[in-house]
């Protein structure tokens, strides 16, 4: 042993307390940023060098301390749980944002809903009863007819709207997907190159770990890491990041919701666009799963099935007042004719196509054939389809109260997502989180460690000043 | 390792306590001012579809009350008429007594009793024309005009003019024409015509008191079954009444917060916000450094 190994073995530590201080600093000043992980200073113990020689034999005390490394305190089993209770969140978070608008766009129950409307025209209907062939009673019932299928039709082209939106939405998500993905595959190749060559890649890890977190949220996925430190981000079982290449997603199909059947809408591989890829989770799969088309057993998308809900409902609307209405007879002052109907269809969904046949009262079949000209029967019996079992107004309540359940579902799964989400979050900041008493217990330790080991070296000092400057002047 | 308490964790969930408290209080304070349990179907998926539903009634209920309003009227008008028309029978009933009085009455008097007549038997075609808002009371649904042309012709058809007093309830409102004043050669105007001729033409008019007397019954029957109408449609009016605050209070029920549970809701909730507030300021405010030299 050197006689002047003291002072070097006194020299790292005091380097060890400065890194260790450095990093308590740097703990300290990203104590708020988000997605830091905490880091600790990793010391070794040096241990006596080996003895060899004849000499071997002597006692000797080690060498002091060594910073190995600057680890990142962060977990991946927690990193995990955070990404899939995100994607779940993210799945069932936007399933409940378009429930409710979809159920909003409902305004049931109230005076300004389509329900509202109706009664309001059974009761006109009524009215035309009460005096048939009155001309301001029959207008106010055409009126209102016309009301009813304006509302129809604004109700529908919300739904409709609501799923276009939805579409361009979706396509940004996907390049939001692209966007985190290729900084994934940029900062995997930064991170390689920066732990070849032995520095400390924390901070970059930070930042991609945030990355997949929003590839989670966006399309569901797992992560995994590789040992040469960079990260593979599998969706649906193919990789979206391989090494340093991001392999880029697309949304194919319909533009529009009428032609959704024909083409649904899906996620694919870009460079493989027949190929559709299987996200299970996250925004983009809840977006997808309300773009879906409707089916014929009702459990195609919500939208989908709401609007043909909504052409359900005209259809019948249109069925039953016709029924009642073609039994009755209209007269142009000469002839009467009966089986003419009230309420006609266009061309294309039956909700926005719905429109009231006759322009005034006269073209309104009030009376029964044979029964004199005053007679409202048919009328009186128009009005009556308002109620009972088979009544439109029972499909519409029906239509809206299947919304309301979905709605409730949706943002009840999406609260549950939500809890499970916070707590995976909370689990994960717990562990990787700053804790500034924590920290300062740290600094207050460094700092003690960092005097000591300079009054080790001022004890070294002092002893080979005794050594060189006292020895041998013994009585003088 | 889970249990590990740091300083953003705590900001975290402190803030997003608050959160949690205040997205409650904003909640309480919308159903306290507007008062609905239920505004959007989520709410309560089955009560919106009675809300719905009994909404739905309400206006049904309604239009009936303005059936019966309507109703109403039309006995009115038709008991007024009979009323009238009974009146008229009962001076021509007096008016034929008077007239069959042969040997003491002059040919000028029997003239004047036969040119009074033609003014009743003129009153009466009046009355039994009457109309309500245009429509002939005694016509049924007919759209001729007049219930009777002035060559007695009853121009109304077989159907009667009925109006909904409830969902599975019709009431007849106009007159039978027919059954109160016959029809052509049968008719109480036919009737006072022959009186009047026989007056004119020398015949004793005694005889035809036994008509005079089976259409006035006939007139006091219809008008029994005129009253016997509008009391069921006042019934009728009652009943909607009552139907209407019951359903009221069924929607109020369904749909509305108790005013007194909001405000209890609201005020424990804000008191639970500013304990949260409290405890936030508190917590966060202290590290080790506040104790360190």
């Amino acid at each position: 042993m050197s006689t002047f190994s003291g002072l070097n073995t006194a020299y790292r530590g005091l380097v060890a307390a400065r890194q260790g201080l450095d990093v308590v600093g740097q703990n300290i000043y990203n104590a708020n940023t988000v997605g830091y992980t905490r880091q600790r200073a990793v010391q070794t113990s040096v241990g006596a060098p080996a003895q060899v020689g004849p000499v071997s034999g002597q006692i000797s005390v080690g060498q002091g301390v060594s910073v190995d490394s600057i680890t990142r305190l962060g977990n991946e089993y927690l990193d995990t749980r955070v990404r899939s209770s995100v994607a779940s969140s993210g799945y069932w978070g936007v399933r409940a944002n378009e429930l409710s608008t979809l159920q909003k766009s409902l305004h049931e129950p109230g005076k300004g809903g389509l329900s509202a409307e109706l009664d309001v025209m059974w009761a006109a209907w009524q009215d035309l009863a009460n005096k048939p062939g009155d001309p301001a009673v029959g207008a106010v019932l055409l009126q209102q007819s016309g009301a009813v299928a304006t509302q129809l039709a604004v109700g529908y082209k919300d739904i409709d709207d609501q799923w276009s939106l939805l579409r361009s939405q979706v396509d940004g998500l996907a390049a939001e997907v692209n966007t985190a993905a290729g900084e994934v595959a940029a900062l995997n190749g930064l991170i390689r190159s920066t732990l070849a060559s032995g520095a400390s890649a924390n901070e970059l890890i930070d930042q991609r770990s945030i990355l997949t977190t929003t590839i989670a949220t966006l399309t569901g996925g797992s992560v995994r890491t590789l040992p040469d430190g960079t990260a593979e981000v599998l969706v649906g079982g193919n990789a979206l990041v391989s090494g340093t290449s991001a392999f880029a997603v697309a949304v194919s199909g319909s533009a529009s919701m009428a032609g959704a059947a024909a083409s649904p809408v899906s996620l694919v591989w870009a460079d493989r666009p027949g190929v559709p890829l299987s996200s299970d989770g996250g925004e983009i799969a809840g977006a997808l799963s309300m773009l879906a088309p409707g089916t014929a057993d009702g459990t195609g998308g919500v939208l989908a099935e709401a609007a043909a809900d909504f052409n359900a409902f005209a259809e019948y609307l249109v069925a039953t007042v016709n029924a009642v209405h073609r039994t009755g007879t209209i007269s142009d002052g000469t002839n009467a004719t009966t089986g003419r109907d009230f309420f006609a269809l266009g061309d294309g969904p039956a909700a926005l196509g719905l429109r009231v046949v006759p322009t005034d009262v006269r073209g309104i079949a009030v009376s029964a054939p044979g029964a004199g000209g005053l007679d409202g029967s048919i009328a009186a019996a128009i009005s009556q389809l308002g109620t009972g079992p088979g009544s439109p107004d029972v499909l519409w309540t029906n239509i809206v109260t299947g919304i309301g359940i979905a709605t409730r579902t949706g943002l009840q799964q999406s609260v549950l997502a939500d809890l499970s989400s916070t707590a995976a979050t909370n689990n994960q900041r717990a562990n990787a989180a700053v804790d500034l008493d924590e920290e300062n217990l740290s600094m207050l330790t460094f700092q003690s460690a960092y005097q000591g080991a300079a009054r080790m070296m001022t004890a070294v000092d002092e002893m080979l000043d005794t050594l060189i400057n006292r020895t041998g002047i013994v009585g003088r | 390792m889970i249990n590990r308490v740091t300083n953003q964790g705590l900001a975290v969930a402190a803030q997003r306590n608050l959160q949690q408290s205040l997205q409650q209080l904003a909640k309480m304070q919308e159903s306290a001012s507007s008062l609905k349990r239920i505004s959007q179907p989520s709410d309560d998926p089955s009560g919106t579809a009675e809300s719905l539903l009994v909404r739905s009634e309400i206006s049904a209920v309604a239009q009936y009350g303005r059936n019966i309003n309507d109703g109403n009227a039309w006995l009115s008008t038709v008991d007024t008429a009979l009323t009238g028309a009974t009146g008229v029978m009962n001076r021509v009933r007096a008016l034929t007594v008077q007239g069959a009085n042969d040997g003491a009455l002059s040919p000028t008097q029997k003239e004047a009793i036969a040119i009074e007549l033609e003014t009743l038997r003129a009153e009466l075609l009046t009355t039994a024309n009457t109309q309500y808002l245009g429509r002939s009371v005694f016509a049924g649904t007919s759209d001729a005009g007049v219930a009777f042309t002035p060559d007695l012709a009853f121009t109304g058809s077989g159907s009667p003019v009925e109006r909904r007093t409830g969902a599975s309830t019709t009431i007849r409102v106009d007159g039978d024409g027919t059954a109160a004043f016959g029809e052509g050669a049968d008719s109480v105007f036919a009737l006072v015509d022959s009186i009047v001729a026989d007056l004119r033409g020398g015949t004793n008019v005694g005889p035809r008191l036994t008509e005079v007397d089976e259409r006035m019954r006939a007139i006091l029957g219809q008008q029994g079954a005129v009253g016997a109408r509008q009391a069921q449609v006042l019934k009728a009016q009652g009943a909607n009444v009552s139907t209407s605050i019951a359903l009221e209070a069924q929607r109020a029920g369904v749909e509305d917060i108790d005013l007194g549970q909001a405000i209890i809701d609201l005020k424990s909730q804000e008191v639970s916000y500013q304990a949260a507030l409290a405890v936030t300021a508190r917590a966060m405010q202290q590290n080790l450094m506040d104790f360190l030299r």
